[in-house]
């Protein structure tokens, strides 16, 4: 017995894709970032289609001179927590930003996405309380609840009437109900019907959390994601999104419509208990939330729309089988893991960068070739992710040989 | 109200998408550990169970529940309440 064995079957998962593909999947090295779309592995130029990097703005040159400006004025990271000595006017100035863009009294920012969800869950609810999870909402959602001390009941996914039955199956409560959902699901690339989820939660008295990670940027006029874009933002109880997508840098917030949030920084553990966002993450952060909320920003909208209709007619026409409507992640549902991570590796090794998505971080156990576009890829870019796609569909009876020879 | 053996047979019934190679499931069948279940799908298999018995199975409960019949097990004590 060791202390390894727990994870004979993950270990034994990970060498049967190795012996296939020669790499591990999930531990890809890149050799250069070229820039906002293109990436090196030797002496291979890569298209890169599963960076989340939506608005294409972590080579803005705006972002990238308020990051290096920060850290000639305040250096390269604060060594302290938000609530000892590592609150810096980019932090506040970061909230008050924030705050205003969502037009609501409060925004906490926090060092990583991953943490926001974390500590605005489990800082909000406690034991008396009852959470509400949507069935497909990412893992730092299912680790919030789990570090929060209340109950959590899943419901049907994207379902605001198996929400209203599952609530309504609570007869008695001592505390609060609290429904999470998120804006744009990131494995499949649906979105959620916000309003009715409004409807239905506060009919029963609760508060809507919505995670906005992957939607913030993209959706809605000025750029605050699908609850704007529903034309529901004022309604909605809380909000949170991301730093590492179309902000282009690492962090996350929260916002709210209850002034009354701002003691939560007085409980939120991973809030407490660790350093604030770095003054060039949250500069660079700061100055993307500037671009988003302006003409240009709508420029890039406008943009990463046109790619991903254009990205969706062109693989659905292919006979892929996608997963949801156009939207900035566009995934192709494969027949299983084996047969996804090949067509992964293939893709890679001909100049295509996608992310293979697998079970248990997939819905429904898919196995999935995402794409997450950007509005840095150009129509040409789009016309050459959908020809290697073609080139997988050509080379497939060669790949299935292959994985028959490997089977033995 | 539904009983231990009864609530095993439809266990049996909504585990069987889960199970293609149609491992025999017996009480002491690890859900995760012998039917290889994986653990988002396990949550999905609740969902079914607590609209068949109008019941709510917290996840923080599904998280203790390791074989088959412990899942018989909580689901017959929280209908009976």
């Amino acid at each position: 017995m060791s202390l390894w064995d727990k994870y004979g079957t993950i270990q034994g998962r990970l060498d049967n894709v190795k012996k296939l593909i020669n790499r591990d999947p999930l531990g890809v090295e890149f050799d250069d970032i070229m820039g906002r779309t293109r990436g090196r592995i030797g002496n291979r130029e890569i298209i890169l289609a599963g960076t989340n990097n939506y608005l294409g703005l972590t080579f803005d040159e705006d972002c990238m001179i308020a990051a290096k400006d920060a850290i000639d004025a305040h250096g390269t990271g604060t060594t302290g927590s938000r609530v000892a000595n590592g609150t810096y006017t980019e932090h506040v100035e970061l909230e008050r930003a924030l705050a205003d863009h969502f037009k609501m009294p409060s925004c906490i920012v926090f060092s990583t996405g991953y943490q926001t969800n974390l500590a605005a869950i489990s800082g909000l609810t406690n034991k008396d309380d009852i959470i509400f999870m949507d069935a497909d909402a990412h893992a730092c959602i299912i680790d919030g609840t789990r570090l929060s001390e209340a109950s959590t009941i899943r419901f049907r996914h994207n379902s605001p009437e198996d929400l209203d039955k599952r609530m309504s199956r609570i007869k008695e409560k001592k505390g609060e109900f609290f429904v999470i959902i998120e804006g744009l699901y990131s494995m499949f690339g649906d979105i959620a019907p916000i309003d009715e989820f409004l409807d239905v939660t506060h009919k029963h008295g609760g508060y809507l959390y919505i995670d906005e990670a992957h939607s913030y940027g993209v959706f809605g006029e000025t750029g605050c994601g699908l609850a704007e874009a529903q034309g529901v933002m004022d309604r909605v109880d809380f909000i949170a999104g991301t730093f590492s997508k179309s902000l282009a840098s690492i962090g996350g917030f929260c916002v709210s419509k209850h002034p009354e949030f701002e003691i939560a920084r007085k409980v939120m553990r991973p809030y407490l208990f660790t350093a604030s966002p770095t003054p060039s993450n949250v500069s660079a952060a700061l100055a993307a939330v500037g671009k988003i909320n302006s003409d240009y920003g709508n420029e890039l909208r406008q943009n990463i729309w046109d790619r991903a209709t254009q990205l969706h007619k062109g693989l659905a026409d292919l006979g892929y089988d996608l997963c949801a409507e156009p939207s900035p992640v566009i995934a192709a549902r494969r027949p299983n893991e084996v047969i996804c991570a090949m067509e992964w590796n293939w893709l890679l090794e001909n100049g295509l960068y996608v992310n293979l998505a697998v079970p248990p971080g997939t819905p429904q156990s898919s196995s999935l070739l995402r794409i997450s576009l950007s509005a840095a890829h150009t129509e040409d870019d789009v016309n050459q992710i959908i020809g290697k796609f073609a080139e997988l569909k050509d080379v497939q009876p060669q790949l299935m040989e292959n994985l028959m020879k490997l089977a033995g | 109200m539904p009983d231990h053996d009864e609530i095993f047979a439809k266990v049996c019934e909504l585990l069987k998408p889960y199970n293609p190679e149609n491992r025999p499931i017996t009480m002491q069948s690890g859900i995760v550990s012998d039917l290889e279940v994986d653990s988002v799908a396990v949550f999905d298999l609740v969902m079914g169970l607590e609209d068949h018995y109008d019941v709510s199975i917290p996840m923080e409960m599904v998280s203790d529940i390791k074989t088959v019949g412990e899942l018989c097990s909580a689901i017959k004590q929280l209908a009976e309440e």
